[in-house]
């Protein structure tokens, strides 16, 4: 660890060499100083850096992430599948053998037959790249990515609701001021616990309100009169926020002069929550009617129109990532819009974005049915306009595609494609449904995977090509808050890694399209820019220049004729992205689990985070002193189901569900309910909690149901014997 | 074209309608309600005596659907069977392929001589089924300043402690020994007494009402069957429903106490007719909850629309009975009342704590929470209710039930004094007490300087406070007093 003065504006060098740059993990994108260490453990040396953000602050994630630089097993020459294994191979024999196959299948079995599988740690540059390739040279609508099983729910409630989806719509520093916090279904105290800072002033002023099935390291901010956790039943997250709008009704603590002026659908949403009285809900929830009216009341107070300081409503995986997820989402919006929170300086509602560029990568053309600028693929106009940016007529680009677990039953399906690409993501450990989704990725006759580690995923593939990661690249990511920022290269990639714009320049060539892919990621930004001119998510006011010269940038951020546009870091505060200005209220209701629990089945599973490690762990996974301190897969349970069982701490345990079966030790907490046990997802094998999840999804966001099935629990016999 | 017609558009018959449109795409659904507005939420009447509900917001009655027609203030008079047609009382004939009686209950009025004249009840005197009477209620209650409750059932409960709420003096008079007698054992009715008693409210029981005395067109006092004379501006009569069945009888139905139907909903003699929500009379018997209503409605939409079963797991217990009581918490569910306490198939614990106002009873049976009664502890009725609906195996102790065993405990403060050397300090960075320990034997004396050392405190900052206090411990004496703002690079 290098020194501490370094904390200096977001300028690309210091005069040390030293770069400005963002931590390549979550959402919040923690700002990184890192220093060039030849010699060292590692190629740089990480210090955290003074952000509006992460104000400096790192977690152990961030701290060792420069170990990831150079893991023993990084990859850095291409690989080709030779039997069970792989062999080095050239770059231009891989891109050969790619060529070859992909033009083979397309010549049997059309343009359709090729899928590409993006992620939402993408740079915006490569994002944006990947989905102009798959449309304009691979010409398929099956591109889709991981960012569904992240932001998809609060993404299609946002904008149903608002006519735009930008995360939390607002800076974080923003939550300082507030009276009230409800967070549903978000840990952020371990999964990005620098956001926690944020939180101090509405613990000092007692009205932070956690909903978790968990006591959760967040739950427990609001220990200490700090607040309130409300610690329901899985799956029913949504009844909360029906309830409490029940009691604002009755109570008359609505903003009906807000309602009247900014929405429409606020009768048939009042009627639709008069079936959740409070007692009603308790019994659905397991949080009593009194909690539940005392959470309204705290709501209410600190909202504008009740002369309070501001309320903020937070949502999270935990509750989005259900087959009711979208309406759970529109739940949480009506709510906050009953309140007179969103569009008012000092409240708001917003979903905490995941992934390090889940908001970026969900804006520019890697979702099934977008366009860069977060727009319909199936809108003549755009579809026009974004045709004649790349070139190319507007016929030439396929419809929309599918969602993501949709795209992966299909894989290899008869009729379904025969070829996937993917970039940015380990789907045999995320996605949900897991051992259906190694199934699938078998079937396929041609399976390419960049990464820059041997992921679970990687070593399927035919064809692994090796990639720079976020010291080793230029690009821009946007954050948790929509604010555009920029990654900057510390050292040069090990090897033979290429960033993702080189290949897909060079693969792009090869297919038929020397020119339209840029390898420069400040050419690809502009060209991003302009494709996004006019969207709901327009960067075509934003530039490397304006970045490097330290503004700070939240889209929208049109291009001006005059005076550059500021950016926009508070939205709607002069009305909805919809045509008459209002925000949409749809009344929705509730449903309890897909897969709830049954007689052989009568434990719900809910699936989670650990603070050390990231996504599938792919990373993190190969940090020794992040192993050290969670060396494997656990399932978390309540002393009494233990003993039920008759489990010791520590003890192996097995879980079965309708879809697989696992085994991991024990961990023995009373911070869970007795009725549920706890998985954080990040390993593989068998112990790979998502071999256990429920690939069911949403209707209308295609987000599918992690967060809660149905599992029988009994003490693991047979050691490894489901491996 | 599948013709369906609801009578009764209550909080059971337009939830039904509402979702038998979205099952059945070809469905046309005409809805009959005898009352003037929208379809509302009943279960709240005794609520906005309470002066918790807000009697403008009651509507439940969804959005207008293409494929629904709702007529309102027209009741229904005539079913002809053979004919499949319903006649309303505005003359007009509908025509159905299905008919569904959703037509709900009515008070049960006791035979008191002296509560009504020829034009109705005398003033002040209620019963509390609908809209109307709630008004009146809360109409009178705002000059009262006595009340009698007639009936401890859960209604009259609920009334009782509105009433007390809103400032009135209020009696329950009732004829049983034990308040709620269906739900609550003698020892939950002797708790809940005393908690209504100190809530200011007069408990009788085992007593009837004789008659009532009016002043001036206005009730003045009741007389107990003991031969007491009770001064009183308002009696309210909370005495149990009766199944609305009249029309079904003159149509040739099965009747019981409430319209006979089988577990498909149907009427045994005619297929095509169906009734749910109070005015029905499955097989397990009606319990008079709107969520055996709700549930019926589902599965009858789904059956009309052939998708019986789609749901692998069987339908939530659906008897859990939530008293809506301002300032007295008590739920009752499945087995529980008077039962057989030594029946060997049961394993029966109870807390009883009746200082404290709390009685806690649990029911076991094959692992499985079979029925609870819970008075004075919100937290442990909310846990027992997910248990019991969800039919979740209970913890090899049942007693572990009865405390506060389910919830996870409060974070205690952390004591670094207490601490082990591998006890983590700072969760963001997995730092050990040991570790924070070792900085300051080295020199460390300030939260940056342990910060810089050990990653301690750069993450979410909470444990600056810890950490301060560690680098000021006894045991490193030379340390200067330690900032304990967090410090970052």
């Amino acid at each position: 660890m290098s020194s501490t003065s370094n904390a200096t504006g977001p300028l690309a060098l210091s005069t040390s060499g030293s770069v400005a740059t963002h931590c390549p993990y979550c959402a919040l994108q923690c700002a990184q100083t890192l220093t060039p260490a030849p010699g060292g453990p590692t190629p740089v040396s990480v210090d955290g850096r003074a952000f509006p953000t992460n104000r400096g602050g790192l977690c152990q994630k961030g701290w060792t992430s420069a170990e990831v630089l150079s893991v023993q097993d990084r990859i850095t020459m291409p690989q080709i599948r030779e039997g069970d294994g792989f062999r080095e191979a050239s770059w231009r024999e891989a891109l050969d053998t790619i060529e070859f196959r992909l033009r083979g299948i397309q010549a049997v079995s059309g343009k359709d037959a090729i899928a590409v599988f993006g992620g939402g740690g993408l740079t915006n540059e490569k994002a944006y790249a990947l989905g102009k390739f798959a449309r304009v040279v691979l010409q398929t609508p099956y591109i889709d990515y991981n960012g569904r099983f992240c932001m998809s729910s609060a993404a299609a409630a946002s904008n149903r609701a608002f006519g735009v989806d930008r995360g939390l719509g607002f800076p974080l520093a923003d939550l300082n001021g507030a009276g009230a916090v409800l967070i549903m279904g978000s840990n952020m105290s371990v999964t990005m616990p620098p956001f926690v800072q944020h939180l101090s002033g509405v613990r000092e002023r007692g009205g932070l309100i956690v909903v978790d099935p968990r006591k959760s390291a967040t739950a427990q901010l609001a220990d200490g009169g700090k607040g309130m956790h409300l610690q329901i039943s899985p799956g029913t997250d949504m009844v909360v926020l029906l309830a409490i709008l029940h009691v604002l009704i009755h109570e008359g603590l609505v903003d009906e002069s807000y309602l009247a002026e900014h929405t429409n659908g606020w009768d048939d949403v009042k009627t639709s929550v008069a079936a959740w009285w409070p007692e009603r809900a308790e019994i659905e929830c397991g949080v009593d009617a009194d909690a539940l009216r005392q959470a309204a009341l705290v709501l209410a107070a600190a909202s504008p129109h009740q002369g309070g300081p501001g309320a903020y409503i937070l949502t999270g995986r935990g509750m989005e990532q259900m087959s009711q997820g979208t309406a759970a989402v529109t739940a949480a919006i009506n709510l906050a819009l009953a309140l007179g929170l969103p569009g008012r300086v000092g409240s708001g509602f917003g979903p905490v974005t995941g992934q390090g560029n889940g908001q970026g990568g969900r804006e520019h053309g890697q979702k099934a049915d977008q366009l860069p600028g977060y727009r319909s693929i199936s809108d003549p106009a755009v579809r026009e306009y974004v045709a004649g940016v790349w070139g190319v007529p507007a016929d030439h680009l396929p419809g929309p595609g599918i969602p993501a677990v949709q795209l992966l039953k299909k894989l290899g399906a008869p009729g379904g494609p025969r070829a996937l690409l993917v970039h940015g993501s380990n789907v045999v450990v995320s996605a949900p449904n897991a051992d259906d989704v190694r199934k699938a990725l078998a079937r396929l006759s041609f399976l390419v995977v960049c990464d820059m580690v041997p992921s679970e995923t990687a070593l399927l593939a035919d064809v692994i090509l090796p990639v720079t990661q976020w010291a080793e690249e230029d690009g821009t990511m946007t954050n948790l808050e929509g604010r555009v920022i920029r990654r900057r290269t510390a050292v040069a990639a090990p090897g033979e890694a290429r960033s993702e714009l080189w290949i897909l320049n060079r693969l792009a060539a090869r297919l038929g399209y020397p020119t339209g892919f840029s390898t420069d990621p400040q050419e690809v930004f502009a060209e991003l820019a302009l494709a996004s001119k006019g969207g709901p998510a327009d960067y075509s006011g934003i530039s490397y220049e304006r970045l490097d010269a330290g503004e700070e940038i939240f889209w929208p951020c049109p291009e001006s004729d005059g005076e550059p546009h500021p950016g926009t870091p508070r939205m709607f505060l002069d009305g909805f992205n919809t045509p008459d200005g209002r925000a949409r209220m749809v009344p929705v209701d509730h449903h309890g689990p897909a897969d709830d629990v049954r007689p052989d089945a009568p434990v719900y599973l809910i699936t989670g985070r650990v603070l050390q490690h990231y996504q599938s762990g792919a990373q993190t996974r190969r940090v020794d002193s992040l192993n050290a301190a969670q060396p494997s897969p656990y399932v978390e349970m309540h002393p009494l189901l233990a003993e039920r069982l008759g489990l010791e701490p520590g003890a192996m345990v097995e879980l079965e569900s309708a879809r697989g079966v696992i085994q991991a030790r024990a961990v023995v907490s009373d911070t869970i309910r007795h009725d549920t046990v706890f998985m954080p997802f990040h390993w593989a094998g068998a112990g790979s909690a998502n071999r256990l999840t429920n690939d069911v999804t949403d209707p209308t966001s295609g987000m599918p149901e992690y967060k809660v099935c149905a599992v029988a629990v009994r003490p693991a016999t047979r050691i490894g014997a489901t491996a | 074209m599948t013709r369906i017609v609801v009578i009764g558009h209550g909080m059971v018959g337009s939830r039904f309608a509402e979702e038998v449109v979205e099952t059945l795409a070809d469905a046309d659904v005409t809805v009959l309600g005898k009352e003037p507005q929208a379809a509302y939420n009943r279960v709240l009447l005794s609520s906005v005596v309470s002066g918790v509900a807000n009697p403008e917001s009651l509507t439940i009655a969804g959005p207008d659907h293409p494929r629904v027609a709702t007529l309102t203030g027209v009741s229904a008079v005539k079913v002809d069977r053979a004919a499949r047609t319903v006649i309303d009382s505005a003359g007009a004939v509908h025509d159905y392929d299905f008919l569904v009686f959703a037509t709900g209950s009515v008070a049960r009025i006791p035979a008191i001589q002296g509560v009504a004249d020829s034009d109705g009840f005398v003033s002040g005197v209620a019963v509390l089924k609908d809209m109307a009477d709630a008004q009146d209620i809360v109409k009178h209650a705002l000059s009262a300043r006595r009340a009698v409750v007639l009936g401890a059932g859960v209604l009259g409960l609920e009334v009782a402690t509105g009433l007390a709420k809103r400032g009135v003096a209020v009696r329950v008079v009732h004829h049983a020994d034990r308040l709620m007698e269906r739900q609550l054992g003698w020892e939950a009715s002797a708790v809940a007494t005393t908690s209504l008693t100190k809530l200011g409210i007069d408990v009788h029981t085992g007593v009837s009402l004789a008659g009532a005395q009016a002043t001036r067109g206005k009730l003045s006092s009741v007389r107990l069957e003991d031969g007491s004379e009770v001064l009183t501006d308002m009696l309210v009569m909370c005495c149990g429903t009766i199944p609305e069945t009249s029309l079904a009888r003159q149509a040739g139905l099965e009747i019981d106490r409430g319209i006979v139907v089988g577990d498909d909903l149907a009427t045994p003699r005619d297929p095509a007719i169906f009734a749910i929500g109070d005015c029905a009379q499955p097989p397990g018997g009606g319990t008079g909850l709107v969520a055996q209503g709700w549930e019926q409605s589902s599965r009858l939409a789904a059956r009309l629309a052939g998708v019986d079963g789609v749901t692998a797991s069987e339908p939530r217990s659906t008897d859990v009975v939530r008293v809506k009581a301002s300032g007295l918490s008590m739920a009752t569910m499945g087995v529980s009342g008077d039962f057989d306490r030594a029946d060997p198939r049961l394993r029966v614990l109870s807390l009883k704590d009746p200082e404290g106002g709390r009685f806690i009873e649990v029911v076991v049976s094959g692992g499985l929470l079979v029925g609870a009664t819970c008075i004075g502890d919100k937290a442990i009725a909310a846990d027992l209710a997910t248990l019991y609906t969800r039919k979740i195996p209970v913890p090899s102790d049942p007693a572990q039930l009865l405390i506060h065993a389910l919830a996870g405990q409060a974070s205690a403060a952390k004591d670094p004094a207490e601490m082990a050397d591998d006890d983590i300090v700072c969760n963001c960075n997995s730092v050990s007490k040991g570790a924070i320990c070792t900085a300051v034997a080295e020199g460390c004396d300030t939260v940056a300087g342990i910060a810089k050392a050990t990653r301690a405190t750069t993450g979410c900052g909470d444990c600056a406070a810890l950490v301060a206090k560690l680098v000021t411990a006894p045991s490193t004496p030379t340390a200067a007093p330690a900032a304990t703002e967090r410090a970052v690079p």
